[in-house]
């Protein structure tokens, strides 16, 4: 659960701090611009890019409860990570979006499924395959789960498992439809059909040089003679 | 080998390749993958090289995404021909790779497997790579 929260200062950006080209200097001296939104107003801030990825990558991930403090204020705003944009070579952040939030109401947030356990089909030479790797959670704030945890120990060659088969956790609703398939098991396509397809492309290609050479021998062969 | 099955016309200018690639930015299907960090054009040979070399490494028990398709046919002059009397004939297919973009995707196997596969993959393509792993576990761990 993301119960623990974390604090996060910064600044409200100004009307010389917004735009792409004011942005792109802001970024360059390590600051992230981003969005505060929610209960009815809408801020421009900037928050120090190391400090950020120190609270993203805390014990509750992307789903912390971060009190956002704007320079100068004093009352934290709570909000969660709605979402963010990382360069694409780079991968630093290049924009954040935190969406303010009341505690006593829920939210709606996508979650990832994690397995736990060994397939018995895996060890019969099955590929398990993770189908959907989130799903649609509503909670309070302070209960959305880090993630979910998927059984797959009862997941035999053939077999799926759908969202009805994740455990229930209290507080926690999937909105997903319970048919969603999230996992399944199948015999993959082998190595052997893979390489007995080489062979057979090698073996063609062989017969064809072969020809090909030939009757160069045998035009040799008659002009010895 | 990866081509197009029919086309609209059979020789195509060569183009540009500026700026960065415009999607599969992240790793969408698999765990693991590599992402182009320069330009180039990707031949359809590279690409079956790089697949076999990444499944003959993991053998079975993984599954490959290839995100590239070539469909851009390449034209070549003979040999010692003159230059001029008009472009030369088409000569096989690339894919246009761009900065950015995940060319390979792979699951079911460890990170140390799929570093080595995707390594080897790498080596048979003409653009820098980087190893990548899929956004959230990037960040949860």
């Amino acid at each position: 659960m993301s119960s623990d929260r974390v604090t996060l200062e910064v600044s409200e950006r100004g009307a010389d701090q917004v735009g792409s080209r004011r942005v792109r200097r802001l970024r360059k001296e390590g600051l992230v611009p981003g969005v505060l939104y929610g209960k009815g107003h809408t801020r421009a801030i900037v928050v120090d890019e190391r400090r950020l990825r120190s609270v993203l990558t805390g014990p509750s991930g992307l789903h912390a409860i971060v009190d956002v403090v704007i320079e100068g204020q004093t009352t934290p705003h709570h909000a969660v990570l709605k979402d963010f944009q990382r360069h694409p070579i780079r991968g630093t952040m290049t924009h954040v979006d935190f969406h303010e939030v009341r505690l006593d109401r829920p939210i709606q947030a996508s979650v990832t499924v994690q397995f736990v356990g060994e397939s018995p089909g895996a060890k019969q030479g099955g590929i398990v395959q993770q189908v959907s790797r989130d799903v649609q959670v509503e909670a309070l704030p302070t209960g959305i789960p880090e993630h979910v945890e998927l059984d797959i120990s009862e997941l035999e060659v053939g077999g799926t498992l759908r969202v009805e088969d994740l455990a229930a956790i209290d507080g926690v609703t999937f909105l997903d439809d319970p048919q969603t398939v999230l996992a399944s098991c199948s015999i993959p396509r082998g190595i052997t059909e893979l390489e007995e397809e080489e062979a057979e492309a090698e073996a063609a290609e062989g017969v064809a040089e072969g020809a090909a050479a030939e009757p160069s021998d045998e035009s040799a062969d008659t002009g010895a003679e | 080998m990866l081509m197009p099955r029919k086309t609209k016309h059979r020789k195509q200018f060569r183009g540009r390749r500026a700026g960065i690639s415009k999607g599969q930015l992240d790793v969408q299907y698999g765990d693991f993958g590599i992402k182009s960090i320069e330009n180039g054009w990707v031949t359809n040979r590279q690409i079956e090289a790089a697949r076999i070399a990444m499944t003959r490494k993991i053998r079975r028990g993984g599954k490959v995404w290839i995100n590239l398709f070539p469909d851009k046919p390449f034209t070549k002059k003979p040999a010692e021909t003159r230059m001029g009397s008009g472009k030369g004939s088409p000569e096989g297919w690339v894919a246009v790779v761009k900065p950015g973009r995940v060319m390979f995707e792979l699951s079911g196997v460890s990170e140390p497997l799929a570093r080595e596969a995707l390594r080897l993959a790498a080596q048979k393509l003409p653009v820098k790579t980087r190893f990548v792993k899929r956004e959230a576990d990037l960040f949860e761990g």
